[in-house]
């Protein structure tokens, strides 16, 4: 019997698979070509918010940060999502002004934002310089969780439910007859499928290139660091959205977080020293006590981008049978959303509103979709 | 140094568990100290003056009166790596908040205060070189030298507070310096970027990084002798021979009745130590170490069936190079970054060239045989990984957290890969978890004075 084939293994595919196996699909088979948590899903800064700037991808995160909240108990798994708030913080005017448009739209949302003043970002965070900053908007369900925690969530939950999941297992070819994907190739073994979901982060645009479609955007590097543990001195996860800068303290204690910068794409797991650097000036400037902590290690981590940084999500307009989930800039805080919509949009053929924006084909249509609150460089 | 000849010899202790640790050479975690109110500061790289205050951290309510130290009762097994994820504190109740805010106070060593005096971003420096030299010992002398007499422009980087530490401790005469070559001491080199075309230093002290582009990079880092594999390995009295060499140089009574183990050159290291009125009671090979016997600091060993008494135990072998500056040098990929072939323009020299020796490990994976202490890793944890199919090195670091504390995977990943090694068989080569930069070698304000000095990639 063939069944649903996913490929991609980091916290996308999984959450796929989890909610398919719920809904009652059987035979669901995930490949990944790394290793387990190797991915973006076990790099990526676990920041997770409900409210950004556009009504679209609010609607969409909204619905995520939800889900995290209740995930422990839908995965039977804790995945330490911790609630703590998020703090997106205006250091500009224009920023500012961005940001007092956002609250309405965030409770519009069910979301719990506040507009604070500086005073009240200070007695929030006391570790912060009150100097410069002109507000910020408090998510106060928002927070983060370890990627640690919340992957083997999935993973453990999934292969509960009968899904299997393989790493090291690269697709090296995919079949389609008459339109439709008929089967992957992995090694020498033929996966026949009726189903197939690309969910495999940076490699997506490889990954729908051996199926003959193209998928937009292209891979590149994120990069990220984590400093030495101390005692709680930082309570909200935080962005900076005018530093490109976001940061938390983790339950280590380690402080963990990057800032962008503008550089040409690069598509490698290499760390480079111009995003230490930016990430210390704006942590030294911002939050002035951390200067004195070491940097304990750096690393990169590759993300899908494409042109408006927003996720392609749902069924390509070219293969009836090949589903997306790819081309995520914030796929940590998305996928609980993302596996829950799409679960429901394969088995029951019902897209969801929520997805219908990220469509795979907006770009070729004229219709990307506007978001002003993400902490991501712009590139050419 | 001052504290451990003072008899303090328990400076610090482990993360979960609160075992001590001391000065050791081998794990970073036992000699940091809260100094002055700055967390995590080295003592092993500072000076000791007058009026400074050195605090033991990850202590409550007071370094004194410690109740942390409680959580020696607790079982190694309950806090292995994942058990801050139990089912029995899930994220959204009531109780999983109290149990995250337990666990992020534990984890949190040192205590910062929120408001420090204002202190001004130092702007880097940048060097260009023709060489650049890691290692300030005799075979990065050398090839320091060597180039800067063909007229090539060299800096030399080194750790050390002077040139070649180790050789002068072990009583061998050092050629000069090239006066031409920048020397930079008490510096430590944490990053390579760009195929190590890019190396960041920083002093020791809060002082300015550098930046130094070099066309070419000799890595002379020497060696480094390993733990043995055994139960008590990271008791208080155990350490490395460059620590033992360093301490009886400032006063051979420090040590106490002290037993050497190791490779092949152990008989130098002993002969230089009872050179220097060290009570030296044994020298035997590393493999006839069974067990370090103690509770808080060394009291003896248990050799092939023999009690030697003893308050420190001095490993000299097994030898194996640091092979982080070389790996982040040479390791690319987009899947995973691992270890790649060095660029033409990056060599090792001197000790760090020669082959590594291989580690000992009984097989008998103990609860108390650390592989990874400052992060409370044993030998039975990752031989149950591995027994458990978890073989991947990068999964064993993500599932068990080793490597991921001060040091950031050296020496424990090298532990780490015997024990794996040892348990899966031998079709485990070595592999390690990929090695990362700056490792602690410089500061956010450090860093953060590096804006202005390197273009981004454009």
């Amino acid at each position: 019997m063939s069944g649903i084939v996913i490929i991609g293994g980091g916290i996308q595919g999984l959450s796929i698979a989890f909610n398919l196996a719920r809904l009652g699909a059987g035979n669901i088979r995930v490949l990944d070509a790394g290793y387990f948590q190797g991915g973006a899903s076990g790099r990526n800064g676990t920041l997770i918010r409900g409210g950004f700037g556009s009504p679209e991808w609010t609607s969409l995160f909204a619905h995520s940060n939800r889900l995290w909240a209740d995930l422990s108990a839908t995965l039977g798994e804790n995945v330490m999502f911790t609630p703590r708030g998020y703090l997106i913080i205006a250091q500009s005017p224009a920023m500012m002004a961005r940001l007092e448009g956002m609250v309405s739209l965030h409770r519009a949302h069910g979301l719990d934002a506040v507009l604070l003043t500086p005073a009240e970002v200070k007695a929030l965070e006391p570790a912060i310089a009150a100097a410069g900053i002109l507000g910020a908007i408090h998510l106060r369900d928002g927070g983060v969780a370890p990627h640690h925690a919340a992957m083997k969530a999935y993973l453990a939950a999934s292969r509960r439910l009968g899904v299997t999941v393989e790493y090291g297992r690269p697709v090296t070819a995919i079949e389609q007859v008459g339109g439709l994907i008929c089967a992957v190739m992995t090694g020498d073994e033929r996966i026949a499928c009726e189903t197939l979901v690309i969910a495999a982060g940076a490699y997506s645009v490889d990954v729908g290139a051996l199926a003959g479609i193209e998928v937009p955007g292209f891979p590149m590097r994120i990069e990220a660091m984590a400093l030495e543990p101390v005692r709680p001195i930082l309570r909200s996860a935080i962005a900076l959205p005018d530093r490109l800068c976001y940061l938390h303290q983790t339950a280590r204690g380690e402080i963990v977080g990057g800032a962008e910068v503008a550089e040409r794409p690069q598509v490698t797991l290499r760390s480079d020293i111009a995003a230490l650097a930016a990430t210390a000036r704006a942590y030294a400037e911002v939050f002035p006590c951390l200067a004195s902590l070491r940097i304990l290690r750096q690393w990169a981590g590759m993300l899908h981008a494409t042109q408006d940084w927003g996720p392609l999500i749902g069924r390509h307009p070219d293969l009836a049978n090949l589903w997306l989930s790819a081309g995520w800039s914030y796929g940590f805080a998305g996928a609980p959303a993302a596996g829950d919509l799409l679960a429901r949009a394969i088995l029951r053929d019902d897209l969801d509103a929520r997805l219908k924006p990220f469509a795979v084909d907006r770009f070729r249509r004229g219709a990307p979709v506007r978001e002003g609150s993400i902490v991501l460089a712009p590139v050419e | 140094m001052a504290l451990h000849r003072a008899g303090e010899r328990a400076l610090s202790c482990t993360r979960k568990r609160h075992r001590p640790l001391g000065l050791s050479g081998s794990f970073i975690q036992g000699v940091m100290a809260r100094v002055d109110g700055v967390p995590n500061v080295r003592l092993d790289q500072c000076q000791a003056r007058p009026g400074m205050v050195a605090e033991r951290q990850n202590s409550w309510p007071s370094p004194r009166a410690d109740l942390l130290k409680l959580f020696r009762l607790v079982p190694a097994r309950w806090v292995r790596g994942g058990f801050e994820h139990t089912r029995l504190f899930p994220s959204g109740t009531r109780r999983f908040l109290w149990w995250e805010r337990l666990l992020a106070f534990l984890a949190g060593e040192g205590r910062l205060d929120p408001a420090p005096p204002p202190s001004a971003i130092q702007p880097g420096r940048h060097h260009a070189c023709d060489l650049l030299v890691v290692g300030g010992g005799p075979a990065g002398i050398a090839a320091a030298n060597h180039a800067a007499k063909t007229g090539r422009t060299v800096v030399l980087a080194t750790r050390g507070e002077r040139l070649a530490r180790g050789a002068t401790a072990m009583g061998e005469i050092v050629t000069p310096i090239d006066p031409s070559v920048t020397v930079l001491t008490s510096h430590e080199v944490g990053a390579l970027y760009r195929g190590g075309t890019l190396a960041v230093a920083a002093p020791h002290d809060d002082g300015p990084a550098t930046v130094i582009a070099c066309a070419q990079l000799t890595l002379a880092t020497g060696k480094r002798s390993l733990p043995p594999l055994v139960p008590g390995n990271a008791l208080p009295g155990v350490m490395d021979a460059t620590t033992a060499l360093a301490l009886a140089a400032r006063g051979s009574k420090a040590l106490g009745p002290t037993l050497v183990v190791g490779t092949d050159a152990r008989d130098r290291v002993a002969t230089r130590l009872r050179a220097q009125g060290v009570d030296l009671v044994d020298c035997r090979p590393v493999a006839e170490l069974k067990a370090v016997r103690g509770s808080k600091g060394v009291t003896g060993a248990d050799c092939n069936g023999e009690r030697i008494a003893c308050a420190s135990i001095v490993h000299a072998g097994p030898w194996r190079t640091d092979p982080n500056l070389a790996f982040q040098a040479g390791s690319a990929g987009e899947l995973r970054l691992a270890a790649g072939e060095p660029a033409a323009q990056v060599t090792l020299a001197g000790f760090a060239a020669a082959p590594d020796e291989a580690v000992h490990w009984s097989g008998i994976a103990d609860e108390a045989t650390d592989i990874c202490p400052c992060m409370d890793v044993t030998a039975a944890e990752i031989a149950d990984l591995v027994r458990g199919g978890i073989t991947h090195v990068e999964e064993l670091k993500r599932q068990s957290a080793c490597g991921m504390g001060p040091c950031q995977g050296f020496p424990c990943w090298e532990l780490m890969n015997a024990v794996r090694a040892g348990v899966g068989g031998p079709h485990l080569a070595a592999d390690r978890p990929s090695h990362r930069g700056p490792r602690r070698a410089l500061t956010v304000a450090q860093a953060a004075g590096l804006s202005d000095v390197v273009e981004p990639l454009r």
